[in-house]
């Protein structure tokens, strides 16, 4: 079974995701920043399941987007991660990018645009 | 928002204008007057971070609640840039707590005024019980605006209504200014790029 991971400090924030990809028919797994997320993924591979997609925070504690998305490349190399974030700076999408980011998405989401990218992303 | 090195609590003070967010290590003293909008205070006492934000949220919340509300995803942004900032400085969501004040129902010019204020305080109760913030002080409603002096390390806030027009007037053009561009812009959303 595939899932989605949804890596978020805001519990507001990952709830909103969810209700927004309750078409995708895809159970969505939450995890609180980087470092929760990348607990998470290994435990959903040691289950015999697979990771369809991340959508991630980058300023998150403990451990921030980027950060999580370097350390996730290391294991992983092809699963698409989107970020969805308030930071619309240039250097911040450029570094993003270069993490290894499958798109930058600036908050606030509208439902349906994000909707549209994870199926683009999933399919 | 401006700054001023000094002020009568002896420390440097930052006013913050309608819109305005601010997060702070500093010992310093935030500022605001707030009459339909609402004057978030967030504070960490023992990492010493603290921040303020001053926003209103520009309709009414259906009843779905604030996760699925478009109107209330507002708030959430507004609320999402000042926690940015308190986490740039090193601080956690899970450690705040906060002191909400605002949302009063004054002489601003606003669509639909008393359900709109009364949308306000629903988006705050709702955000901070799905965050699980522990709010120590909810001074929401009444009919007054109220001057906020806020202590972002020690979460120490002081408030005081203002009765006459005439008190910090230069807040009721400003504020009234926020209200017409957030309501006009409402329906606006963030930029997608896609790498691959």
């Amino acid at each position: 079974m595939k899932h989605i991971l949804v890596i978020d400090d805001s519990p507001t924030i990952r709830i909103s995701v969810e209700y927004a990809l309750k078409k995708v028919n895809i159970p969505i797994r939450q995890a609180e920043n980087g470092q929760d997320a990348l607990q998470k993924f290994r435990d959903i591979k040691a289950a015999g399941d697979d990771v369809a997609l991340c959508i991630c925070d980058i300023n998150m504690p403990v451990m921030d987007g980027i950060s999580f998305i370097r350390e996730f490349r290391k294991i992983d190399k092809f699963t698409p991660v989107l970020v969805l974030t308030t930071e619309s700076e240039q250097d911040k999408i450029k570094a993003g990018k270069e993490a290894g980011a499958s798109g930058w998405i600036v908050k606030p989401f509208q439902p349906a645009e994000l909707l549209g990218v994870v199926e683009k992303f999933i399919r | 928002m401006i700054r001023t090195e000094t002020s009568r609590f002896g420390k440097p003070m930052c006013i913050l204008y309608p819109g305005d967010y601010l997060a702070t290590k500093e010992e310093c003293i935030l500022g605001t007057v707030t009459g339909a909008t609402v004057s978030v205070c967030l504070y960490d006492s023992l990492r010493r971070i603290g921040g303020m934000g001053h926003f209103i949220v520009p309709g009414m919340i259906g009843t779905e609640g604030i996760v699925a509300d478009q109107i209330a995803a507002h708030g959430v942004l507004s609320m999402e840039y000042l926690m940015g900032e308190i986490v740039k400085l090193g601080g956690d969501r899970k450690y705040l707590k906060a002191k909400l004040f605002g949302a009063g129902s004054t002489s601003m010019r606003v669509p639909q005024k008393e359900s709109v204020i009364q949308s306000n305080i629903k988006f705050l109760k709702e955000y901070f019980a799905l965050e699980k913030i522990d709010v120590q002080c909810e001074e929401l409603g009444g009919q007054d605006r109220r001057k906020i002096y806020f202590f972002p390390t020690t979460g120490q806030a002081y408030r005081r209504f203002q009765r006459r027009n005439e008190d910090s007037s230069e807040f009721l053009k400003l504020e009234q200014e926020y209200i017409d561009t957030t309501f006009r812009d409402k329906v606006r959303y963030g930029k997608v790029y896609l790498f691959e």
